[in-house]
């Protein structure tokens, strides 16, 4: 990133922060008193991404100084950001930038690649735009020795699988998916961008359940922030595309990631239609095993436009 | 160390060196098949097996030309073989008196070359037997490389907790591709042979087997620059024990400048300083002639390679001639992208494995008897173990004897390598109801797509042949174990000797189309009925 960029983004941020705080530019509903459960913001990718997070109450509350910090995007394709298979790399530019504002000593960008590793990291455009960062790592983790079998205690199917070390030696996991139609789990949100994180990922379609898994993964890997990068989204097709993209120029953030998926859910149009949460299988599992919340009907919801 | 020791191990260590660039991605930029092109028996065996010559094997001729001239300085200097002989000789060769007595076992190499000849003048190539650089490059490739690359990722994951400590990010999650291949305890076994031959004499491979050595031997049996003994010889015979190769008779005026590979350890060892390397004739007949007797056994040979070759050629599985009726091959046999025709594959394919150590997925695997007898070590796919990148020209690019094709990129994502199918009684979604889109998700060309069916409670793939390239993403992503229920049989693979494989491909109606550029980002109005199934929702 250059300095000019930089600047622009941290500009933008502050006014949007500035007009969000004098209710200038904000709709009513977002007028609610305390922290809001769900931020969405419309703007340009990484401007929209710190907008919401502010709103959110600031990158300070997850990330403290000193900290390790993992963020999971989608960066598995070998596909152009446009395509909407994976997160823009401007988004998780910002969220990284961010993070080390806030503190973080180090800030860990990984996933686990379908495709090459090396065009992935290229095409996504993440590697370039991240990777630059100082102390922040953007890397494609797949040999074994990365990977640590644990127990997944709170589980109803899959007991356990095995875990990148680093979201174990982390001290926050920020979600950063891009939002986008998943032919068997519905959508691939938050939740199920978790599964970029596990070695074992076969087993979650030919042993278990696969809502049932994610929803046991999640119980383990709970993100303590989930960014949903909807600037562009997968509405047909997906994960893998190509499928018909809305650009919606939109990112939502929760500290929830049930809620934030749900919020993306009912946000937009899939294969031209519209959805409530609960139709899609694992979102109305976490919610009934209460590890979030899809009723977003009843959350606060805090919109804004740049 | 002598100047020769130094070239040996520059020329040794410029073939490793080539070999692993090969390996990585700096491939494209260096010959790194040079090696391979200066063998001679490369260069004749496919000449007169593949009836092909390529500018290529220029450098071969070159090798005898120099030959003629110089001797077999390429055997005692540049062979990458024989420099690996020369230092195992050390660890299993015995002092001189220990070494059992041997008859004259040096015609061997001549009858070696007959037979191979024999069976290339019917179009089947076995050099794959005996070419030291196909032997060489296999050794190196598929057994000495795998472990080294197992030991040095395993010192690279001792240096990580350190490098992570150390901030030094780019080591923290580097790993170092461990490859695994097939069939290298057989290329272990037969090194270990070659190796412990030397308990009868040192370079025993090369004094009395090696193919090449025999070409090589034919051309220089008078070079200009020879072993030439001056009358001040005390017959101390001290240069007749220390040749390597055996090549000082009883007389040690004499030389067999056939076997001698000017390596000059005579030179070296005469007490007198009598022996010297020139093109000056002292005036005496310097040559010694030792074997005779052996056209017959020649001319035997020749046929002995002739008639495993016919019989080879009548194998079940033999291919006589593309699409032929009552082929024999195995289902699953899946060559790599730009593979000649099979016939014309298996004249050129000179076995030595530069492909498969270059493969950067490892799906390219030496095979046994898959493809008959005469397919033996040649390379085919298995999914299993990686998919075939449809944007990796790799194996082409190092081949030495073009039998896979050396593709242009734009070429490349034409050469279909056959079909994948699905086997339904063993499909998560088609079988046991189970959410699973694994090969839909990981297909780079969008040939599978998932479909609501009657009957079946999960959306099930289906395979657009059209659009299938071969390339087993599904099949080696398929979570169903061991044998996958999504799999890539040859049918309608792309095999052609000439000719673009784009306009074959688009001639036979093919679709393959890499997720292009304008199919992203489909403009909103553009597609307004979208409405359909929506496969992973409820209602």
């Amino acid at each position: 990133m250059n300095r000019r960029d930089f600047l622009r983004y941290h500009l933008q941020g502050a006014f949007a922060l500035a007009a969000g705080s004098t209710g200038l530019l904000l709709p009513k509903e977002s007028m609610a008193v305390g922290e809001p459960d769900i931020v969405v913001v419309e703007g340009a990718p990484g401007a929209a991404t710190r907008a919401a997070l502010n709103l959110l109450g600031g990158m300070g509350q997850f990330v403290k100084p000193g900290d390790r910090v993992l963020i999971k995007p989608n960066m598995s394709f070998s596909h152009p950001p446009e395509s909407a298979t994976n997160t823009h790399p401007e988004v998780v530019r910002e969220l990284a930038v961010m993070c080390k504002e806030a503190g973080a000593a180090k800030v860990l960008i990984l996933d686990n690649p379908l495709a090459s590793a090396k065009r992935c990291l290229e095409r996504s455009g993440i590697y370039d735009t991240c990777n630059p960062i100082d102390d922040c790592t953007v890397a494609m983790i797949t040999s074994s020795k990365h990977f640590k079998r644990v127990d997944i205690p709170k589980a109803t199917d899959m007991t356990s699988n095995e875990v990148m070390k680093e979201v174990l030696k982390s001290d926050v996991l920020i979600a950063a998916p891009v939002a986008k139609s998943h032919a068997a789990a519905g959508v691939s949100l938050s939740m199920k961008g978790m599964m970029g994180l596990i070695r074992k990922r076969r087993a979650m379609h030919w042993r278990y359940d696969l809502d049932t898994s994610i929803v046991d993964l999640c119980t383990l890997l709970k993100a303590d922030l989930a960014v949903i990068d909807a600037s562009r989204v997968l509405s047909t097709n997906g994960p893998g595309g190509p499928g018909k993209v809305l650009h919606e120029k939109k990112i939502i953030v929760s500290k929830d990631m049930v809620a934030a998926d749900a919020c993306a859910v009912s946000m937009f149009e899939w294969y031209g239609r519209r959805f409530k949460p609960r139709q899609v299988g694992h979102i109305l599992e976490a919610h009934k095993r209460g590890l979030g919340r899809m009723d977003v009907e009843n959350l606060t919801i805090k919109t804004m436009t740049l | 160390m002598s100047l020769r020791r130094a070239i040996q191990l520059i020329s040794l260590a410029l073939f490793l060196f080539f070999l692993i660039v090969a390996s990585t991605s700096f491939g494209s930029y260096l010959p790194v098949d040079s090696f391979l092109q200066l063998d001679p028996t490369h260069f004749m065996g496919t000449l007169v097996s593949a009836r092909y010559f390529s500018l290529s094997f220029l450098t071969a001729i070159l090798v005898l030309l120099i030959t003629l001239v110089l001797g077999r300085i390429f055997c005692g200097y540049i062979c990458p073989l024989g420099t690996t002989l020369d230092g195992t000789d050390k660890i299993f060769c015995p002092s001189h008196e220990k070494r059992p007595r041997l008859g004259n076992l040096r015609p061997i190499k001549y009858y070696i070359i007959a037979f191979l000849f024999g069976a290339a003048v019917l179009g089947v190539s076995l050099i794959f037997i005996a070419a030291p650089l196909s032997l060489i490059t296999r050794f190196y490739g598929l057994v000495v490389y795998p472990v080294f690359a197992l030991f040095a990722d395993g010192i690279l994951s001792i240096i990580q907790p350190l490098a992570d400590r150390f901030g030094i990010s780019s080591l923290v999650f580097a790993q170092i591709k461990t490859p695994r291949f097939a069939t290298q305890f057989f290329i272990l076994v037969f090194f270990a042979a070659i190796f412990a031959s030397a308990r009868f004499s040192p370079r025993f491979w090369c004094r009395y087997l090696c193919p090449s050595g025999a070409l090589l031997a034919l051309v220089s049996r008078k070079p200009l620059l020879r072993r030439r003994v001056t009358e001040d010889c005390t017959d101390c015979g001290k240069c007749v024990e220390s040749c390597p190769m055996g090549a000082i008779p009883e007389d040690p005026c004499l030389t067999l400048h056939e076997e001698c590979i000017v390596c000059r350890t005579c030179e070296k060892v005469c007490p007198v300083d009598a022996v010297a390397f020139t093109s000056e004739v002292p005036g005496q007949p310097s040559h010694g002639v030792e074997f005779s007797q052996t056209r017959r056994r020649f001319i035997a040979s020749g046929l002995t390679g002739a008639v495993t070759a016919a019989i080879s050629l009548t194998g079940l599985k033999a291919v006589s001639n593309q699409g032929a009726l009552g082929q024999v091959a195995d289902p699953r046999l899946i060559r790599p992208p730009g593979a000649l025709p099979e016939k014309e594959f298996l004249s050129r394919c000179v076995r030595c494995g530069e492909c498969m150590a270059a493969c950067p997925t490892n799906t390219l695997q030496p095979i046994w008897f898959q493809a008959g007898f005469i397919g033996l070590f040649s390379p085919a796919l298995n999914m299993r173990r990686g998919p075939c990148d449809p944007e990796c020209i790799r194996c082409g690019e190092v081949c030495p004897t073009n039998a896979i094709t050396n593709l242009l990129k734009n070429e490349r994502i034409w050469a279909k390598l056959g079909t994948a199918v699905i086997l339904r009684h063993a499909c998560l979604a088609w079988e046991h109801q189970k959410k699973c889109l694994v090969c839909d998700e990981v297909c780079p060309f969008d040939a599978v797509v998932f479909k609501d069916e009657p009957e079946h409670e999960v959306p099930v793939p289906h395979v657009i042949e059209d659009r299938c390239a071969g390339c087993g993403y599904c099949e080696y992503f398929c979570p169903v174990q061991n044998q996958a229920a999504i799999v890539v049989t040859p049918m309608g693979a792309l095999r052609q000797s000439r000719g673009s494989y784009e306009e074959e491909a688009k001639r036979q109606g093919l679709k393959l189309v890499l997720r292009p550029k304008d199919e992203y980002g489909l403009p909103e109005s553009e597609e307004k009925d979208t409405r359909g199934p929506a496969p992973g929702f409820t209602e």
